[in-house]
């Protein structure tokens, strides 16, 4: 079953086009990696999927939920890792987590586990400023995770994670559905089977496994 | 009740950032304080012209320090881009409005805890309920349009300067109110009741207006 249908979603700023006319279809438990040049359009398509923005055209359903009519009911079930990772510096790793679960109506449990997760059980009480960047970005992650949500949208996710990353995103990604927006080729062909090509906006194409043509 | 659970965490989280920061308080109760000050030596200052001075003077100094508390609510979380990060929950744009409302509020309560001492030491004007009553009734109803405009201008560049040309028209019906009452309490001719009461109809028009705006102000 679809767990993800995407028609002709466009979006200008202004005149400019960032996205235009991309259409996508995810069943559920599969991953894709969209890949693009700078400006290519990945951002763009990541924050409509995560229900952040609103394209200028086109339809997204997600679990058969119109997106964006019913995008409160969906947010329970996505979760996102945005370039901006939009943490509080003065709260602790584990109050960060522990204030999303208020959030989402999920017990506060969840965030020790979603810490232990990303590898930042040791760091709970650490103010989320003073942690290095990488692991600001475990948080961040760690966050999208914590309501086990069944759709994973995931931006330049890898960005300062160091040598584990494609065994942490392996293991968030499991048994959920993920989109990852990555410039990383190996990460994106090791960890999804199939591949969206962003150029300008436009979809230059899908493929199963990674043979990217430039 | 799932609202309030939110809207309580959403408070908890705002004042316990403070807390932990001084980021606000500090700046505000120097601020008052030093604006009290100024006014202290900018006015001839006597026993009879001290409870017409000190009303306006109190206005003042809490129509400019709110500007800065609700200013700094909503501009710090979009620059950290956590508004968003909260957006993207289920929980409703009006509890997450809410909390961010009443947190801003006990941040605006605490300066009034510094200001409303300091006005009777400079100006020596009587510091009684029923002036607590006036400022505690306009701090609602000036932190929920507050709060709404500083969202809506948290969204543009020249936030400073929006903030105040959006709320200041907005809040004179409190600065009316609330002075009249405020008056009354220091022994001017003025109703007090009649204030009290104005004040309690804004605030429920404005606390209900901006409940509902909230949603299209946060929520794309």
């Amino acid at each position: 079953m679809s767990l993800l249908v995407a028609n002709g979603l466009t979006q200008r700023f202004g005149r400019e086009p960032a996205l235009v006319s991309v259409d996508l279809v995810l069943d559920a438990g599969e991953h894709m990696a969209v890949l693009g040049e700078n400006g290519a359009g990945k951002t763009t398509l990541l924050r409509i999927l995560a229900t952040a923005a609103r394209p200028s055209a086109g339809r997204l359903e997600i679990l058969g939920l119109d997106a964006f009519r019913e995008r409160r009911r969906l947010r329970r079930r996505i979760g996102y890792v945005a370039h901006a990772l939009g943490l509080y510096p003065a709260l602790s790793a584990l109050e960060n987590l522990e204030f999303f679960c208020d959030l989402h109506g999920v017990d506060r449990s969840r965030a020790g586990a979603a810490l232990e997760t990303v590898g930042l059980s040791g760091s709970e009480q650490r103010p989320a400023a003073t942690l290095s960047r990488g692991m600001q970005q475990r948080l961040a992650i760690a966050r999208a995770i914590v309501h086990d949500p069944r759709l994973l949208v995931l931006d330049e996710p890898d960005a300062s994670l160091g040598s584990d990353a494609a065994d942490l995103l392996a293991a968030i990604m499991h048994d959920r559905t993920a989109v990852l927006a990555t410039h990383d080729h190996a990460l994106a062909n090791r960890l999804c089977p199939r591949t969206l090509v962003l150029r300008n906006g436009r979809s230059v194409g899908t493929a199963t496994r990674l043979r990217v043509v430039r | 009740m799932n609202g309030l659970r939110v809207a309580l965490a959403v408070a908890r989280k705002d004042l316990r950032s403070e807390w932990r920061t001084r980021e606000l308080i500090p700046a505000l109760a120097q601020f008052i304080v030093l604006a009290l000050v100024i006014a202290n030596f900018g006015f001839q200052i006597d026993s009879r012209s001290a409870p017409m001075i000190a009303p306006g003077v109190l206005w003042l100094a809490l129509v400019f320090a709110g500007l800065v508390a609700f200013g700094r609510a909503f501009a710090a979380e979009r620059e950290q881009a956590s508004l968003e990060a909260m957006m993207l929950t289920p929980a409703s744009p009006a509890a997450i409005f809410t909390g961010k409302a009443i947190a801003a509020a006990a941040l605006l309560i605490v300066c009034e805890a510094v200001m409303l001492p300091a006005l009777t030491l400079f100006f020596g004007t009587p510091l009684n309920a029923q002036v607590v009553v006036a400022v505690l009734l306009a701090t609602v109803g000036m932190t929920v349009l507050g709060c709404l405009f500083a969202a809506m201008a948290a969204r543009v560049r020249a936030r400073e300067l929006l903030l105040p040309l959006l709320t200041l028209p907005l809040w004179i019906p409190f600065i009316i109110a609330g002075g009249q009452a405020v008056q009354a309490a220091m022994g001017l001719q003025a109703n007090w009741d009649e204030g009290i009461g104005l004040l309690i109809d804004f605030d429920i028009l404005f606390v209900v207006l901006t409940s509902l705006a909230a949603r299209f102000v946060l929520d794309d």
